[in-house]
């Protein structure tokens, strides 16, 4: 089950991916790729109303 | 004497059809590779991937909690050195109607064209396994189209409790329901071990038909009911055809191989410039190319080896990495990875020593 997704940003500050943790500790970074199937629960998690964090990319 | 005219008998017996051709759509099927660990050392009670034979996917609701593992345990003589192991921990004696366990083999539609699927031509398929329980009765073996979201399932038996039984299964092909010629999910063969209600209140889809969940499962006994019960696969292989061969043992590396296109460990030969105090951005190779972009994980452990490593800057120290702040452009043959460290020499070169990552891009 999937505790948090959160924003990742690159040294150039831009968005490259996500943080994903699982509720079992369990601690992914998932690439912006519709055929990632941790990219896939992503969006199904947002569907069900969950929402991505965002703190941005600055330093 | 042109090749044409060599007799069929001068090729030897890996020219017949029991040589390796990679005629076994299955991946993993002997059970011999286990990169996430032979396990057991956790339990599990939801779906996922988990310790055990690559590839097999546990898929999870209601069904009590259980353990996957590798196991030394198989039948006698038939050239397996492994199995998969499922072992319950926490019964559910009664099952809710919703509730379904199984082991499924995601496949890639590119992986599948072969079965001329949606098709007048469409092949005729063939499973054959090494099965074995304390739990005897009837099991179902389940195959799922979800481009088209259609389905097919046909039952064994478990005759004997704790023996190990050869079963082999035939399917129709299906001249319905075209396969995606791509990387993403196709079809799911799907080994059940319990079934609610909802599952087995119709009719078994003996026969190719848009999915209907009340035919999935019917008659599967509820291998859950106690913690008393396991449950060992092996030798898992499916062909085109209506006849099993026998099992298609492929050289050890060419079945790791096949598995790291889903899962591996690297690190080793990464290289890269520390940028800052803790911060170092470094340029993935991966091993083999993953079927996609992969997620990526860090291991956790600072031991230099198959499993952990660290951050080395040559003649000056090596560091205890502490996680991964972000990767990008990922591609099925290398990304970038920002790896965070406990310290770094910054404005220098710096590379990984070990495999302390993990990238996964399983279906």
């Amino acid at each position: 089950m999937i505790q948090s997704v959160e924003k990742k940003y690159n040294t150039l500050n831009e968005f490259s991916c996500y943080e994903l943790i699982y509720t079992s500790g369990e601690k992914w970074i998932v690439p912006l790729d519709e055929e990632n199937r941790h990219y896939q629960e992503i969006l199904e998690w947002v569907a069900e109303g969950n929402t991505i964090t965002d703190n941005g990319g600055g330093e | 004497m042109a090749l044409s005219t060599i007799p069929f008998s001068g090729l030897g017996a890996d020219a017949s059809n029991q040589g390796v051709n990679f005629r076994n759509i299955i991946i993993n099927g002997d059970m011999s590779i286990a990169q996430r660990g032979a396990g057991p050392s956790g339990s599990f009670g939801g779906s996922g991937y988990s310790e055990g034979p690559d590839r097999w996917r546990h898929s999870l609701n209601s069904c009590g909690n259980w353990q996957t593992s590798q196991s030394t345990d198989v039948p006698s003589g038939q050239g397996f050195a492994s199995s998969l192991k499922l072992d319950c921990t926490s019964a559910a004696a009664s099952l809710a109607a919703t509730a379904e366990f199984q082991m499924v083999q995601r496949m890639e539609g590119q992986m599948l064209q072969q079965l001329k699927k949606g098709t007048s031509n469409a092949e005729s398929t063939t499973m054959s396994f090494w099965v074995k329980s304390n739990k005897t009765g009837t099991y179902i073996v389940r195959i799922s189209d979800s481009d088209n979201s259609r389905h097919i399932a046909k039952s064994y038996t478990i005759n004997s409790s704790s023996t190990w039984e050869k079963k082999t299964i035939t399917f129709d092909g299906d001249t319905s329901g075209v396969l995606d010629n791509d990387n993403a999910r196709s079809i799911d063969i799907m080994f059940f071990l319990a079934a609610g209600s909802n599952l087995q209140s119709g009719t078994l889809a003996t026969s190719w038909e848009a999915n209907t969940i009340a035919n999935q499962a019917v008659g599967q006994v509820n291998v859950a009911d106690s913690t008393s019960n396991e449950w060992y696969l092996t030798g898992v292989q499916w062909e085109v055809g209506t006849s099993a061969s026998d099992f298609e043992f492929l050289p050890y590396d060419v079945n790791y191989q096949r598995c790291q296109r889903y899962y591996q460990r690297g690190g080793n030969g990464w290289t890269g410039w520390a940028y800052g105090s803790n911060n170092t951005e470094m340029y993935c190779n991966l091993i083999t190319p993953m079927r996609a972009g992969p997620s990526v994980s860090y291991s956790g452990s600072s031991t230099d080896g198959e499993n952990g490593g660290r951050m080395h800057i040559a003649g000056v120290a090596n560091y205890t990495i502490t996680g991964i702040s972000d990767t990008g452009s990922q591609t099925t043959t290398g990304f970038l990875i920002n790896v965070t460290t406990g310290g770094n020499d910054t404005q220098k070169t710096a590379g990984i020593k070990g495999c302390p990552f993990i990238m996964e891009s399983e279906l």
